[in-house]
């Protein structure tokens, strides 16, 4: 992909609903603003989403005695962010008619 | 990562939330320990923290207000429904009862500070994170689940020493009397009833402090990630108890003494006293005192009082039994046609009206200043001075149109040369002079900037003598005619209100002769090299000269002296460093014309301010502030004789020093065995905050 095809695919995302994970196992979902060649990504109307610690989970496993029972996530507004290249996992494309697609 | 920029960061093995348990039952030492800390937290925020860094850090609270309960009902310490077996026990719904009254509390603390001008994050900060702290539920909900946890802890089933069950019951009443005297609609004739109770039972609530057990895991910081996501928790704000009890305490009585306002005359000047010493009121007001006054200035009943406040304020100043100012002028109706012109005496009533309209802003703006804490009045003053400087000129305009009227009817006499102006200058004249002695009041000013200082404030006063001196022959004047014309009523009125002039006069000589005294008597300091001069390698003294005038160097007549004049006064015998052959001889010589001024002024500053304190406080217009008015004059009066054994102590010395003075002046040799302490603000060195006198010692 030379530079503009990928200024290009890059330019498709600009204001659409991004889920980023990053190496603390945090999920951040907000509208993509920006990002550079260090892969830091600005994302407006942030939610930040963290799993329960374990032990919640275990005690909800034990309780339910389903290995896979749900648990609700944490999640607080943060607003506007900058997710620091470094630290990103993994970047999910929310597309309105699908649930959700790996870039 | 970043801990500074990530508010979400978390230390390994770091939680999110909290794991305590707001629903595992606590014992009644824990109630005490738990509802003074939120005290504690409750006066930190007071005196401008926020509350994500005080009452929010509380786990309790937090239950209570998140997520949003939608009834009173619903906020409880869990939501939802809980088996019977694990509903909270009497102890928590105590806490619960006392919890949602603090919170009810701060709504109305909120209410009230916004509703009066306050500047946020400087006085207060009344951010409450998207928590609504009940602005809907009114007070008797309240009150009632604070009489309901009251019940339940007389209940003789519940077992507990009684000194503890005492020292619950005493915080829960405590927390019903002042949410009732925080309540937004409190009628104003009752008002100095809510406060009393209040402060007669904080004592055993201080007594019984010591009942208490801490609970330090029932708060966290790490509430602060939800409250506000944008910034890292930020550490809690520890106020011990001891300093958060004297807060209280200061907060109600502060509150009961500015109730005493709405039984003041209802005269602007009473007011205008009574809120100068309210700022001045050591310590300094908490906020919410302060809106809590201004609130009360700025009520409905005392605003729209039957006539206007500039109206008594010029009429008391100026317009003694005028016919400008008699009620009949406002029932005459024009004339039909309009061509014909108006009678003579609604043109007055017309221009009347037009001036007092065109006076609100400037007079609103004046108020609200005074409605601050000192420090913030004085900056302030510095703008409205400019409001009333354009004031000013207006009035010139409307006075020469009430003098042509005036002439048209024939009674040009009656009434003084330009009232209005006048009465706007004396204001403003007043308002500078405060500006300069708030000034001192706060260390504003170097000690070797008081002479300089001193002498300006002498030369506003001085000129405000002269105004106040023609407004005094115009009651003379006036007086005589009523006489004349046989009004012995009106004659006697105008004679009383000559007295407050009177009291004017004498307290802007006083305050004139003083100044000239100090201003000289710290000149001579500075010409002895006694004085401490920081070295200032980048500024002038015109600079600096401008810098201190720059707040009144626009006004119109100018009051700033021109540079050179102003240098002359304050360096009359040249440079510090290298001062004329003519000072020494002056300053060694005890019957010098530069002494015998110094102590000419002083003696005529003691006797205008005993003449002040003669003519009284009501005279004064502090009627309503008797007591402190009176601590304030003789404060001055044992300033004038401080200044007089300082002036003496000095002269001594350098008369007794013979010809070391000469190598002191000339070289800067300190020898003389000449010190000079100088009382700092706030140390209660000063016998009156604004003057303030150096101290001869031995050096």
């Amino acid at each position: 992909m030379d530079n503009t095809e990928a200024s290009v695919y890059l330019s498709q995302f600009i204001g659409k609903n991004l889920r980023i994970h990053t190496t603390d196992d945090r999920v951040f979902g907000g509208q993509m603003k920006c990002t550079d060649k260090d892969r830091n990504i600005i994302l407006a109307l942030t939610y930040e989403y963290r799993a329960p610690p374990a032990d919640v989970i275990r005690e909800a496993v034990e309780a339910s005695g389903n290995p896979s029972v749900p648990v609700t996530w944490n999640s607080r507004y943060v607003g506007l962010v900058v997710v620091p290249g470094p630290h990103v996992k993994k970047i999910e494309f929310e597309d309105s008619g699908r649930s959700g697609v790996v870039l | 990562m970043d801990p500074k920029m990530d508010s979400g960061f978390l230390l390994p093995n770091e939680t999110l939330e909290d794991s305590y348990n707001v629903l595992a039952p606590i014992l009644p030492e824990e109630v005490i320990g738990i509802m003074d800390q939120l005290l504690c937290y409750e006066m930190a925020w007071h005196t401008g923290y926020p509350l994500s860094q005080t009452l929010f850090t509380s786990v309790y609270i937090d239950k209570l207000l998140w997520p949003e309960p939608k009834t009173v009902e619903e906020a409880q310490f869990y939501r939802g429904d809980l088996p019977a077996g694990r509903r909270p026990g009497v102890l928590l719904e105590v806490l619960r009862a006392y919890c949602l009254a603090l919170v009810k509390c701060c709504d109305f603390v909120i209410a009230k500070i916004t509703g009066r001008d306050y500047f946020e994050e400087e006085d207060f900060c009344t951010h409450t994170y998207n928590r609504v702290l009940f602005v809907q539920v009114p007070l008797d909900v309240f009150l009632r689940e604070l009489d309901a946890a009251v019940e339940r802890m007389e209940d003789t089933d519940l077992e507990m020493s009684s000194s503890l069950r005492k020292a619950i019951i005493s915080r829960l009443d405590f927390r019903r009397d002042f949410l009732r005297a925080l309540d937004l609609d409190c009628p104003l004739e009752h008002l100095s009833n809510y406060w009393p109770p209040i402060l007669s039972n904080l004592t055993s609530i201080f007594t019984t402090q010591q009942l208490g057990k801490t609970v330090p895991g029932s708060f966290s910081t790490k509430i602060q990630r939800r409250l506000a996501s944008t910034v890292p928790p930020r550490p809690i704000v520890e106020l011990e108890f001891k300093d958060a009890f004297e807060k209280l305490k200061q907060l109600c009585i502060d509150c009961e003494e500015a109730t005493r306002f709405t039984s003041l005359e209802p005269d602007p000047l009473e007011y205008q006293s009574f809120l100068l010493v309210f700022a001045s009121r050591a310590p300094t007001p908490l906020p919410y005192s302060r809106s809590y006054l201004a609130t009360l200035l700025f009520h409905p009943q005392i605003l729209n009082a039957t006539s206007s406040l500039p109206l008594t304020d010029v009429r008391t100043l100026v317009l003694p039994c005028s016919t400008i100012l008699s009620p009949a002028n406002w029932s005459f109706s024009p004339p039909r046609n309009p061509l014909l012109p108006k009678p003579p005496r609604l043109q007055l009533a017309l221009l009347v009206d037009e001036f007092i309209e065109r006076t609100g802003q400037p007079y609103l703006d004046f108020w609200t200043a005074l409605g601050q804490n000192t420090c913030r009045l004085r900056r302030m003053l510095t703008h409205v001075i400019g409001g009333w400087d354009q004031l000013q000129t207006d009035a010139s305009i409307v006075d020469a149109d009430l003098m042509r009227v005036v002439t048209e009817m024939g009674m040009r006499d009656e009434v003084m040369d330009s009232p209005l102006t006048v009465w706007v200058y004396q204001k403003k004249l007043w308002m500078i002079e405060k500006c300069v002695l708030l000034g001192f009041e706060q260390d504003i000013y170097l000690p070797d900037e008081y002479g300089g200082m001193y002498h300006f404030l002498s030369l506003i006063s001085g000129r405000r003598k002269v105004v106040l001196e023609a407004i005094s022959a115009h009651f003379v004047t006036r007086a005589r005619q009523l006489q004349h014309a046989d009004q012995l009523p009106e004659a006697a009125d105008v004679e009383d209100g000559a007295q407050h002039i009177a009291s004017l006069i004498s307290e802007a000589d006083g305050v004139s002769s003083l100044g000239a005294a100090l201003a000289s008597f710290y000149t001579v300091l500075l010409y002895l090299k006694v004085l401490p001069r920081p070295a200032r390698p980048f500024s002038s003294q015109e600079l600096r000269f401008e810098l201190r005038m720059k707040p009144f160097l626009a006004l119109q007549p100018p009051e700033v002296p021109p540079f050179k004049d102003w240098l002359d006064k304050v360096q009359p015998y040249g440079p510090y460093e290298l001062p004329s052959p003519s000072f020494l001889a002056d300053v060694q010589n005890a019957d010098s014309q530069l002494w015998s001024n110094m102590d000419a002024n002083i003696k005529r500053a003691k006797e205008a301010f005993s003449a002040v304190m003669k003519i009284g406080a009501t005279n004064a217009k502090c009627g309503g502030v008797k007591e402190a008015w009176a601590r304030d004059v003789k404060g001055v009066l044992a300033s004038c004789v401080a200044l007089g054994i300082a002036v003496a102590g000095v002269r001594s010395r350098v008369a007794r020093s013979g010809g070391g003075i000469k190598m002191e002046v000339e070289m800067g040799v300190q020898g003389l065995g000449i010190g000079i302490e100088i009382p700092l603000m706030g140390t209660a060195k000063r016998y009156a905050e604004g003057w303030v006198v150096a101290k001869v010692v031995k050096g």
